[in-house]
């Protein structure tokens, strides 16, 4: 069935607007914690967010099923200064008009926002917590620098968190979940101070029970309002539907597919007005979604077309909100990507093949709608059924990005090695872009941003910078006088450590501020265990409490440049750390000869042990270091290689490579190989890939390939792209991502953005709108190798 | 006891020459001289390097190894080239490439080693092809009886222009046999490609001894072997003398032009076109009309 018509003009609305902001629920919150002074702070936060949600505006749009939104605005993206204004006070001016990620807002709302919300903030945001309590040496190679980065946990909201539709939201709707917190207030003795932060925890509870149901009331009032005035009486019946519905859910458990699908995003919504979050999961919805599907299908009430338009108006509804970041983060997280990530199939926890119906309608409501959001991932196990992997191969040729592939069994391995019981490793979904998460944790999956890369320029030049000059991190002798490339490596690992270091020590004050003012009720009735302990989950109320996850950047570019020095200097005998170095500091320039030397070494990316074990005795040292640190809560730190898009960012402040890059270019995400240097076939970047013993990398690994159209065009080229995959997960691998889309089709985007304004592409880990996307981010995407050869 | 063999490229992430993903073989040295080959460089087995220009900065690294002291520009130089390959291994941009090698079969076996696990998702495996598959019977030999032996499915692409004695064992091996009809006018045959076809259509013709799958090609040439006479009497050929095969229509390119460039061998060939979709669909109609089911490995 082609996409409705009712979805397409939703679509186009979408594809055609900018994001507003609106600072409804900035304005509630902020009126709500003045009234609120000296209560407990979990309180504080869930009487706001029931006050936010009696008080923001209710709007129904035309033609919408599922309704819901978080300010006046269909487009909206809202404001939590609670977290970071600082940076929104800098910068709001010029929203409209960045490069990356614009916003529009009109100079009275700026001005009312500077008059009456930040200046209650000031002092109390988290931001303001974070600077105050952190280092001048911290600052110096941690805050704003490329070379380490932590702000996502200390400007904005947190997010990272799987809703536990399965044993909590759907089970018991927000009625069940406050009536359990009632009888366990009940049980409390106030007397008893550990219980009398438990009833704090279950006052808050009921609060945020309290504000959805009233979300819900507030929205089947509006629909009834309208449904008196509506001339179009199939319209009218649809608003009375929506009426109902509304009046049911969410304070009721849901009890056919249509129901869920609102309930499942009040939920969504519930959790962007409470901390504007990235990476707020719906997590396995095939999984939880199939049981209404089946009931409805068997009372005749459903059919796959109407449960597929559904579907296809909540993944509009996961794309009409737009999350609200700096331009730092922008460049980090190019396209007004939020992360909602969607897993489908793989097994279920009794090990059976879990894909059913909605697995398959997830992917035909990607392809129709090439939305955005949801982030569609899919789990791909030994045994996935052919016409499974024939649908994501499918999806997969079309070009948009989606869905992120991960090898079952290697997500099941990493949570495994976080401790995880086998029932809920098995029940892994994914977070954000490449994390393999669950539903029963609270884990800071994207913590700190960690420059491999930086690492090594401050071991070849003396601990600076090579673009400032200035002396950031550690002091290190004279690169011309290094003997071996094993002192290099040690010098590599001693600044590697300090940047390990000082990510640990900012990381862990963040911790400290969110215990103390980051209470989260909202996302904590959304975890089985928070409930059942009564403890929030900065409280550690989670079953899995998991250590903050590092994201090395920069691993390729920093193998290749060893290599290079390995070849050139210390074997061969055709240059000297001085040439080198002199090279680096002229950024090649009149060293063209030597650049061609450096570029004809072996590259990561071939299946060349030479550089590949390189990198992965870096991988594995990044490992030993950073689990080597606990956090907070006595829980070792966690690696991985994800791939928001944090190469541009971290490339530009770092000089050149001894590889052959030159200065400010982009560095590589994930284990992906360097841009253009992957040049054997995509067999061997994937062998190459797989070297990096991914299952010890528990907070994700990302490899992005570009594969040429013609390769997926045929039935057979996705069969061979499915033996890829399987290939590659047999070989350890964890995810993989492709671009399939020509350059020719993507420079004509670029002249054309009014041709091309729903073409999704890969970024990494994540697919946005490819005119969307700031000229040099798309000019990157088209950089990146295509395997093309047979 | 290993042989050695001369091959022009291992080419992994084969995906059009049989079934799922390949590794191909490119062994060097060809009896046919056809005019629209796009694989010159397998002429002869003689070690050779390529030049692409198009690709070369003009950095001169190559000028500084050769011990020939030749200059970026090979081609006035190349009797003087010993294809000694270190001009190939320091060349950034690869614009130097060696083309033919001359390699150990073991080598060649551990190099189809690494692919294994893509072979065996995909339902794939190696193929032989070329210049000419089997113009090294013992090499192909060796590399057939081991690769067999170890489990791995084995198809070859040939001229059909050979002893069917001295490859008759490797054949054996084989899950798909792919072999050409250039034409089925012995002169035009010999015109277009330096030989007769009769040994050609008498060896398809002896296939009918092997299990393996047979897919009969016939590389569509515009302006050479593209009209219905000859690929009716081509279709009607195989139905007649090797039932159950099938046969396969593959348009003209010039792909292998740059290949020419780099040996500084002349491509003039303007009156050879490629057939349009809508004529090879035409052609592969009139083969089913024949009886013959067609192929398509794209």
């Amino acid at each position: 069935m082609a996409i409705t018509e009712r979805v397409e003009k939703i679509r186009q609305n979408y594809v055609n607007t900018k994001p507003h902001i609106s600072y409804e629920r900035a304005w509630s919150w902020t009126k709500s914690f003045q009234r609120t002074e000296g209560q407990p702070h979990i309180v504080r936060t869930a009487q706001a967010f029931k006050d936010t949600c009696e008080e923001l505006s209710v709007n129904i749009w035309e033609g919408e099923l599922v309704v819901g939104t978080s300010g006046e605005y269909r487009k909206c993206a809202i404001l939590t200064p609670e977290f970071g204004w600082l940076w929104i006070n800098d910068e709001i001016d010029t929203f409209p008009e960045r490069g990356q990620d614009p916003y529009d807002v009109t100079p009275e709302q700026t001005e009312f926002i500077r008059k009456n919300i930040f200046p209650y903030w000031k002092g109390k945001s988290i931001e303001e917590a974070f600077l105050a309590r952190t280092s001048e040496a911290t600052k110096k190679i941690g805050v704003d620098t490329g070379f380490l980065d932590t702000d996502s946990k200390w400007r904005n909201g947190i997010g990272e968190i799987s809703a536990d539709y399965i044993d909590v939201l759907l089970p018991k709707g927000y009625g069940g979940i406050k009536a359990e917190a009632v009888d366990h207030i009940a049980a409390l003795d106030e007397a008893i101070p550990e219980e009398k932060q438990k009833i704090d925890f279950y006052k808050s509870i009921i609060l945020i029970a309290d504000g959805m149901i009233t979300l819900g009331r507030r929205y089947s009032a509006k629909a009834a309002e309208m449904a008196q005035n509506e001339p179009d009486p199939v319209r009218k019946t649809e608003l009375e539907e929506i009426s109902a519905i509304c009046a049911k859910i969410p304070e009721n458990a849901p009890e056919s597919f249509r129901e869920a699908i609102q309930f499942v995003w009040f939920v969504q919504l519930g959790g962007i007005i409470s901390e504007n979050p990235l990476a707020w999961n719906p997590g396995r919805f095939d999984q939880y979604m199939y049981p209404y599907y089946k009931h409805d299908l068997d009372e005749g009430t459903i059919d796959y077309d109407k449960a597929l338009e559904l579907v296809e108006c909540l993944w509009l509804k996961y794309s009409e909100w737009a999350w609200t970041i700096s331009k730092n983060t922008a460049s980090f997280f190019a396209g007004y990507t939020n992360f909602e990530n969607l897993t489908i199939g793989g097994t279920k926890v009794d090990g059976t093949d879990a894909t059913n119906d909605i697995s398959f309608m997830a992917i035909q409501a990607t392809r129709e709608c090439m939305t955005h959001q949801p982030t569609l991932s899919c789990r791909i196990h030994p045994d996935c059924p052919p016409e499974f992997m024939a649908a994501v191969t499918e999806l997969v040729s079309t070009g948009c990005g989606f869905p992120a592939i991960h090898g079952d069994r290697t997500g099941y391995q990493m949570l495994s090695n976080l401790g995880y019981e086998p029932k809920d490793a098995r029940d892994w979904n994914n977070c954000g872009c490449v994390v393999p998460h669950s539903r029963k944790t609270f884990e800071w999956t994207s913590a700190a941003s960690i420059s491999f890369a930086a690492a090594l320029e401050f071991a070849l030049n003396e601990g600076k910078s090579r673009l400032s000059g200035e002396l950031v991190s550690l002091p290190e002798k004279d690169p011309r006088t290094f003997t071996s490339l094993e002192e290099i490596i040690e010098a590599w690992k001693k600044q590697f450590r300090y940047l390990v270091r000082h990510g640990v020590i900012s990381l862990v004050t963040a911790q400290e501020i969110h215990k103390e003012i980051g209470h989260r009720p909202f996302m904590s009735a959304c975890n089985e265990y928070c409930l059942k302990n009564g403890k929030d989950l900065v409280d550690g109320g989670a079953k899995y409490n998991i250590g903050p996850v590092f994201t090395g950047v920069g691993l390729s570019v920093t193998a290749n440049s060893l290599a290079v020095i390995k070849k050139l200097v210390f074997e061969e005998g055709t240059a000297t750390m001085a040439d080198i170095i002199d090279a680096l500091n002229d950024n090649w320039e009149g060293h063209e000869s030597l650049r061609a030397k450096a570029l004809a070494c072996p590259k990561y990316g071939n299946d060349n042990d030479y550089v590949d074990s390189i990198a992965r005795d870096l991988a594995d040292f990044f490992y030993d270091e950073v689990t080597g640190y606990n956090d907070l809560y006595g829980n070792h730190f966690v690696t991985a290689f994800m791939g928001i898009s944090n190469y541009l960012p971290t490339g530009k402040v770092l000089g050149a490579t001894p590889e052959g890059r030159y200065a400010k270019d982009p560095i590589n995400e994930g284990v992906s190989p360097y841009t253009g240097s992957d040049t054997s076939t995509c067999l061997a970047a994937l062998r190459s890939a797989a070297k990096m013993n991914h299952d010890m990398h528990s907070g994700g690994t990302l490899l992005n390939l570009r594969l040429n159209h013609d390769l997926v065009a045929t039935r057979r080229g996705r069969a061979n792209l499915g033996a890829m995959l399987q290939s590659y997960f047999a070989l350890g691998g964890f995810h993989v991502q492709f671009n399939t889309i020509s350059n020719e089709v993507l420079k004509d985007a670029q002249k054309n953005p009014d041709k091309y304004r729903s073409l999704l592409v890969r970024v990494a880990g994540y697919s946005a709108q490819f005119t969307n996307l700031s000229r040099e981010m798309q000019d990157s995407i088209m950089a990146r190798n295509a395997h093309e050869e047979f | 006891m290993s042989v050695k063999g001369y091959i022009m490229q291992l080419q992994p992430f084969s995906v059009n020459d049989g079934d799922g993903i390949r590794t191909t073989i490119f062994m060097a040295g060809c009896p046919l001289r056809c005019k629209w080959c796009s694989n010159p460089e397998g002429f002869t087995r003689a070690e050779k390097i390529g030049w692409y220009k198009r690709k070369c900065i003009g950095c001169g690294m190559c000028t500084e190894v050769c011990p020939e002291n030749i200059g970026i520009d090979m081609n006035p130089e190349r009797e003087k080239c010993i294809a000694c390959g270190k001009c190939a291994d320091i060349c950034p941009q690869n614009a130097r490439m060696q083309l033919v090698s001359y390699v150990d079969a073991d080598y060649v076996i551990s190099e189809i080693h690494k692919h294994r696990l893509f072979y065996s998702y995909s339902g794939g495996g190696v193929t032989f092809s070329g210049g000419e598959a089997t113009g090294q019977p013992e090499f192909l030999d060796y590399l057939t009886e081991n690769l067999y032996e170890m489990g791995y499915s084995l198809d070859i692409e040939s001229s059909g222009y050979f002893d069917m004695d001295k490859v008759y064992r490797s054949l054996e091996r084989m899950d798909l046999i792919f072999m050409d009809i250039k034409h089925m006018d012995p002169c035009k045959h010999l015109y277009y490609t330096g030989v007769d076809n009769a040994v050609i259509l008498e060896n398809i013709s002896g296939l009918k001894h092997f299990a393996a799958e047979k897919v009969i090609r016939i590389p569509v040439i515009g302006g050479v072997n593209d009209d219905d006479e000859n690929i009716r009497a081509s279709a009607a050929f195989v139905h007649e003398n090797l039932p159950g095969a099938k046969m396969e229509l593959l348009p003209y390119h010039r792909f292998g032009i740059v290949k020419y460039e780099a040996l500084g061998i002349p491509y003039d060939h303007p009156d050879f076109f490629t057939p349009s979709p809508a004529r090879m669909e035409e052609m592969r109609e009139i083969v089913r009309s024949e009886g013959i089911e067609t192929a398509d490995f794209r």
